[in-house]
């Protein structure tokens, strides 16, 4: 019998990961859902996020500081990527739009390797301090991780339901020549979007960065479960993203508890039950065409 | 005869100068080449012919390694056998998860695979972890016994085998090209309801490639295994998952001798620009974008149309010459 | 003064297959004109080609003079030429008044007084998702929609197909009000409205004008079904 401390601490260690998946993976999603196209190198501007919120931190000593700086810069370069090269792409199949982020990716991983050499470099935890929660001993940065991923979750949904750009982006989603057709520029509207995408991947590397050592091919190593994140919630779903990021935390956590390699695997055999039963993912729709 | 000449006259010249190859280059190089080629023609074929994009091959190329391996580790000595094996390895799991992932769309597809991958590796690196070794790996090397004829034991002679194996491959998927089938392939990936409108099955169509395509991968999985003498999760790691896809689209996807020339290609690019500037992810990743955004044609898929066109012009003045030679 | 819309030997293909051929046409101010034809004819096509979402291989669009070839179809909107699909897709997740709100915020035309005046019964829908509406609900919504901004020619495509006969007859009364500040070409099968309202009719077969009426009597169902 697992007692009750240990499944506490690791429902939240659950939810505290669930909470970065959903950073991570709302990039890929949100892009898939308007753009139709699978942007990996969203993995590239995580990467970035940890890397500028690592230096900025040794440089400043604030680590909050650094995040929004990751923020920023994940944000920028995804500009630059997205008017460079993305915009020539966006006509194309979602096959060509997978392998030339791919190719981004890589290339970018490079660039880090130029900056920053191949040695891993450690975060400092902003916040070491524990709370206790039903006698269990709780980090509070996890429950800060929680409460960042909800509240980046309820601002999308503001910003999706209650302004204008955020209605355009939703009618985006369902038909990119109807809001073409309005007269409305979507080019705008793809920048915008991919630029949201973008800082917040870069949020989630920063904010992953002190819990594991940040390192160049970190993003590639994250890329599957990434993947496994969109495809269980539905590509282009964001409430599926939400859903299945914390499910997939859970099964890791959990699934750990009992046997520690099933923290890897499990996932994706969840994943493949999914798709066998409901082979478009949990909230995700039929193919909806541009 | 003659037709049977022009038929294979390709395939024949394409691997007599990798023989020649062999005369400068160093001997792991070119059993590199010829192994990441036959590795990348699965993908190659599943990316051009049906128009699905796999980042999973790493987990058919495991397979066929580890079952050679278990065999040659646990089992026997004999590499031909554990070859058969790799190959019935591959059949056996790209029939097992082939019917639940050719309904998939082709981009959940190739997510799903990349999923297998990590699976695979997981499961190779961690749970089987007292049949594999763990990161270990297994080390047969010295089990592998010399077969007559051609001892493929040895690195010399292993390269003359994989040159007769990759002949076979190519011709098999040269042929499949000129068959129905493989216009079914090219149609499901065009429009695959009109296909279906026509009485064919995209299921079985996509099903059968699949298992094609994987079978081969597990094929080139096991003749690793013989070549190096020792498998490990390695392998199957997610973070190589893109190697195939890389070098169809660096030799041209879809074109025959794509994956021989991406092949070529990036493991020569890999040895000089690592020496040389050492961030071979820098140069491979914008050559990739721009590949891609210069019409995605690669190495192969531009040089090809040159080619034929200056052979022929030169083949025109050659017969001219010759008719007026003969005048 | 120039015409709203002016079509010169324009040819549109599918990659290799052409499905429009020397298409020559004239749209005035306020005028209301109909294209008939069987389906495949290539009538979508032209809309689509006019509105900016396919790309001529030759020929020439103008509208007053500018040239529409090469502008990208939102900003053929912009100017004030918009196109009505057939699909009858509507935003179907947003709001009816999101779905006007999207529209207001292209033209910067908030006067949603224009719309509801066309159709009072969207007034009663506003906050119902477009995904619940009647197709012809959603036939007015995309019309009204697309009146924001004041156009100066309106592109409808079959927009009676499927609908009750009571609707079809509120959307001949709207077209002839719309028709007084705007051009209208309209793409219909149903010869009855067309005869009602147009003042020009250009028939197409097979990619091609094969005949062009623009006499008020010579605009009737009878001859006008030759063409179908």
């Amino acid at each position: 019998m697992i007692d009750a401390q240990l499944l506490i601490s690791a429902v939240i260690f659950g939810l505290s990961i669930g909470a970065i998946f959903f950073l991570m993976a709302i990039g890929l999603s949100l892009c898939f859902g308007l753009m139709r196209i699978i942007s990996l190198d969203q993995m590239l501007y995580y990467s970035l996020g940890a890397y500028i919120t690592y230096s900025v931190s040794v440089a400043s000593g604030s680590i909050a500081l650094g995040v929004l700086g990751g923020m920023v810069v994940a944000g920028l370069a995804s500009f630059a990527v997205e008017r460079l090269i993305l915009r020539r792409i966006y006509d194309r199949d979602i096959a060509f739009t997978m392998i030339t982020s791919f190719g981004v990716l890589i290339g970018g991983v490079g660039v880090i390797k130029y900056f920053w050499g191949l040695v891993p470099r450690p975060v400092q935890i902003p916040l070491s301090s524990q709370v206790t929660i039903a006698g269990t001993e709780v980090p509070v940065y996890r429950l800060m991780l929680i409460a960042i991923s909800l509240l980046v979750y309820g601002g999308l949904w503001l910003f999706l339901n209650r302004t204008i750009i955020g209605k355009a982006i939703r009618a985006g989603i369902e038909s990119i020549e109807h809001v073409e057709g309005l007269g409305i520029n979507v080019y705008r509207l793809f920048t915008v979007t991919f630029i949201i995408a973008g800082s917040l991947s870069g949020l989630a590397g920063g904010l992953y960065a002190p819990l594991i050592m940040v390192d160049p091919q970190m993003g590639l190593d994250v890329l599957a479960f990434v993947f496994m994140v969109v495809i269980i919630g539905g590509l282009g779903s964001i409430k599926g993203t939400l859903v299945s990021a914390f499910l997939v935390g859970q099964v890791v956590s959990l699934g750990s508890l009992i046997y520690a390699p099933l923290a890897q695997m499990a996932p994706f055999a969840v994943m493949l039950l999914i798709l066998l039963i409901r082979p478009t993912g949990l909230y995700g729709t039929a193919f909806l065409k541009r | 005869m003659l037709n049977a000449l022009k038929w294979w006259w390709g395939i024949l010249l394409a691997f007599s100068l990798l023989a020649c190859l062999r005369l400068f280059a160093p001997l792991p190089f070119v059993n590199e080449v010829l192994l990441f080629s036959i590795y990348t023609i699965g993908c190659n074929f599943l990316l051009g012919r049906v128009g699905f994009i796999s980042f999973g091959q790493p987990a058919y190329l495991a397979v066929g390694a580890y079952a050679a391996a278990f065999y040659l580790y646990y089992f026997g000595t004999n590499p031909y056998v554990a070859i058969l094996l790799g190959i019935v390895a591959g059949v056996i799991v790209s029939l097992a998860v082939g019917p639940l992932f050719v309904r998939l769309r082709s981009d959940y597809f190739a997510l799903v695979n990349l999923a297998l991958t990590v699976i695979v590796f997981y499961l190779m690196q961690k749970v089987l972890a007292g049949i594999t070794k763990g990161d270990n790996g297994l080390w047969f090397l010295a089990n592998i016994a010399s077969t007559p004829l051609l001892d493929i034991s040895r690195a010399d002679q292993f390269f003359i085998f994989a040159l007769l194996v990759a002949v076979a491959i190519w011709a098999f998927y040269k042929y499949l090209d000129d068959t129905l089938y493989g216009a079914c392939c090219l149609a499901t990936k065009v429009n695959e309801d009109k296909l279906h409108f026509l009485g064919y099955s995209n299921f079985r169509i996509r099903l059968l490639a699949f298992v094609i395509a994987n079978t081969t991968t597990a094929l080139a999985g096991a003749m690793y295994a013989i070549y190096l003498g020792l498998v490990s999760p390695e392998i199957a790691s997610p973070a190589r998952a893109a190697d195939p896809v890389v070098v169809t689209i660096l030799g041209g996807a879809g074109t025959l001798y794509g994956p021989l020339v991406g092949a070529l290609a990036y493991t020569g690019m890999k040895d000089v620009i690592s020496k040389l500037i050492g961030n071979w992810e820098l140069f491979i990743g914008f050559l990739l974008v721009f590949i891609m955004l210069a019409g995605e044609k690669g190495i192969w898929g531009t040089l090809e149309p040159r080619l034929t066109k200056a052979l022929f012009r030169k083949r025109d003045v050659a017969s001219a010459t010759k008719g007026r030679a003969s005048r | 003064m120039s015409a709203t819309l002016v079509v010169k030997d324009l040819m549109v293909s599918y990659g290799e297959s052409k499905v429009l051929f020397d298409i020559a046409l004239t749209v005035d101010a306020c005028q209301v004109v109909a294209c008939v034809g069987r389906n495949g004819a290539g009538k979508t096509t032209l809309l689509k080609t006019i509105a900016g979402f396919l790309k001529p291989i030759s020929g020439s669009v103008t509208s007053n003079d500018m040239s529409l070839v090469g502008r990208a179809s939102y900003d053929v909107a912009r100017m004030g030429i918009k196109y009505v699909p057939q699909d009858k897709k509507v935003f179907s997740d947003l709001t009816v008044r999101e779905n006007l709100e999207l529209g207001s915020y292209a033209t910067h035309d908030y006067d949603w007084q224009r719309v509801t005046s066309y159709f009072p019964k969207l007034t009663t829908l506003m906050d119902r998702k477009a995904g619940y509406l009647s197709g012809g609900e959603r036939q007015m919504l995309m019309i009204g929609r697309a009146i924001l901004g004041s156009p100066k020619l309106l592109l409808i495509d079959e927009p009676t197909e499927g609908l009750a006969p009571s609707i079809v007859t509120q959307l001949k009364e709207v077209f002839r009000e719309l028709s007084r500040k705007t051009a209208l070409v309209i793409v219909e099968q149903n010869l009855p409205l067309v005869c009602a309202i147009a003042e020009k009719v250009y028939a197409i077969k097979d990619g091609r004008i094969v005949a062009e009426l623009t006499d008020r009597d010579a605009i009737k169902p009878a001859v006008c079904e030759r063409y179908l």
